[in-house]
């Protein structure tokens, strides 16, 4: 995901308050709309990004890096520590602090001519973009444009 | 909001009655008559610009009684916006075979209505889109349409801009630069909206720096010319919309746009109308040059760069500017397929 989880729990909160729930008719379906922002908002207070999810990311840094030990020092660098936090935003953090050094070593090697960090990098998007795409839901697209449950 | 040293209050862009109001003011003025419009619906349209449809009575404006008025929201997808390029767009298309709504007015002063605007012509007719159900078409539909749209196309990358108001913005495109001023804007439009870093986005970008065309003229780009942006009453185009992306450059990005499989619809054919073959030849034969195979390989790659980007915008629009609409977050998740297919591509390229 590219949001916060914050912002969306926020969004689709206020989704239902301002779209959803003026359209709706009952007590009772108007009663389970709330019920969803409620649990929505629990969520809010407990939950973030899977960790497991992150570390597997962070774990793809931590092979460009070695597999980039090699370049010229002052080729820019992923920089990981050696123990890594358990705090999921915390993690996040280091991951778009890692994919940024990725992309900074990418401007350098435009520069500088080393094909083995030009692989290194490529292996390492391949990967990350492989990790994403697998941990993705069935895109709902046409359900959004056309607001009607589509055939499997 | 602050405007030469004095405080204002933003304007409600969906306080319908304080519309009416201001647009019977401004019409007024415009028109040099007293003006009372009816009418006022808006239309749940696009992602970006807020669109609003209403009639005057006749004698109307140049003889148009039915009108479109659309806003370049501050929230927007693209903002911050201005009406110029899509202005000075439609006018440049007058008395050429691209059909497409009269501009009547525009401005970029949010002070009038809220935020930049323009208003033109109400155009009827149906759009078509790329997917779901009930957008399935009978051949031969299919076939007129498809060969409209590319005839469309090919007139509207004949047309001699530098005779029109455009060459005001035409901020010294040539053939030689018209790639690289292209890849600057949209690399300009990822830092301005990413919320991270995307190392495959940076990637493409070294790969289109280094691959840039030479373009075999300067033509005004529609920017999104595809399936879902065409108005049709039986089997004719009436209109082409969506201008707001509009701007100077190679014929190819129009060209590469429209072959995305995101518009085929699941088909063999471009943008769901017409075979790849048919769709050259019949352009080549309009546009009076033929189509660049190299060129099409980089527009490609530099659209779905494009595409990501946009994707990018609707995160950031989520994200920070308070946007609470959910397709935004939608297409946030496309980010990563977008990338992938880009990584596809560069590999069929090396």
């Amino acid at each position: 995901m590219n949001n916060s989880l914050d912002r969306l729990i926020e969004g689709m909160v206020e989704t239902l308050r301002r779209e959803i729930l003026p359209n709706l008719e009952g007590e009772f379906v108007r009663g389970q709309a709330y019920g969803v922002i409620y649990m929505l908002k629990s969520l809010q207070l407990r939950a973030s990004w899977s960790p497991v999810f992150l570390l597997e990311q962070i774990a793809r840094l931590q092979e460009l890096a070695a597999a980039t030990a090699e370049l010229p020092a002052e080729a820019p660098r992923v920089k990981l520590p050696e123990v890594l936090p358990h705090d999921a935003r915390e993690l996040e953090a280091l991951r778009d602090a890692g994919d940024a050094a990725v992309s900074a070593l990418i401007g350098w090697l435009t520069a500088h001519e080393y094909p083995a960090g030009d692989a290194a990098v490529e292996t390492y998007i391949h990967q990350q973009l492989k990790h994403e795409l697998k941990t993705s839901a069935k895109p709902m697209f046409a359900e959004i444009s056309l607001g009607k449950e589509q055939e499997a | 909001m602050s405007i030469a040293g004095r405080s204002v209050e933003p304007i409600d862009l969906y306080d319908e009655p304080g519309l009416v109001r201001r647009l019977n003011a401004y019409l007024a003025a415009a028109l040099g008559r007293p003006v009372e419009i009816g009418g006022l619906k808006r239309f749940a349209v696009g992602f970006s610009w807020i669109t609003y449809g209403f009639s005057i009575p006749a004698p109307g404006i140049a003889g148009a009684t039915g009108l479109i008025l659309r806003l370049g929201p501050a929230l927007g997808l693209f903002a911050p916006y201005s009406a110029a390029p899509q202005y000075l767009s439609l006018k440049a298309l007058e008395g050429h075979d691209v059909p497409a709504p009269r501009a009547y007015f525009w401005s970029d002063d949010a002070e009038i209505l809220g935020a930049p605007f323009f208003i033109s012509e109400l155009v009827r007719g149906e759009a078509p889109i790329p997917w779901g159900p009930g957008s399935e078409m009978s051949d031969a539909f299919r076939q007129s349409l498809g060969q409209q749209f590319t005839d469309a196309l090919g007139a509207l990358h004949n047309i001699d801009w530098q005779r029109s108001g455009l060459a005001e913005l035409a901020a010294n495109v040539s053939v030689q630069n018209a790639a690289l001023l292209q890849i600057e804007e949209w690399e300009r439009n990822y830092h301005r909206w990413a919320l991270k870093a995307y190392p495959m986005f940076d990637f493409a970008l070294r790969w289109l720096r280094a691959h840039q065309p030479v373009a075999p003229r300067v033509s005004i780009i529609h920017g999104d010319y595809r399936l879902g942006n065409f108005l049709e009453v039986d089997g004719k185009i009436t209109a082409i919309l969506d201008w707001e992306l509009v701007h100077l450059g190679d014929p190819h990005e129009d060209l590469a746009w429209f072959c995305l499989p995101q518009y085929r619809g699941g088909t063999k054919l471009m943008g769901k109308l017409i075979a790849r073959d048919e769709f050259y030849a019949r352009y080549e034969a309009k546009a009076g040059f033929a189509v660049s195979e190299v060129s099409m390989r980089f527009y490609e790659i530099f659209n779905l760069v494009k595409l990501a980007a946009t994707h990018m915008a609707g995160v950031y629009a989520f994200e920070r500017k308070g946007f609470y609409d959910m397709r935004m977050p939608a297409m946030g998740t496309q980010i990563a397929p977008v990338l992938r297919q880009i990584e596809k591509a560069l590999e069929a390229n090396a």
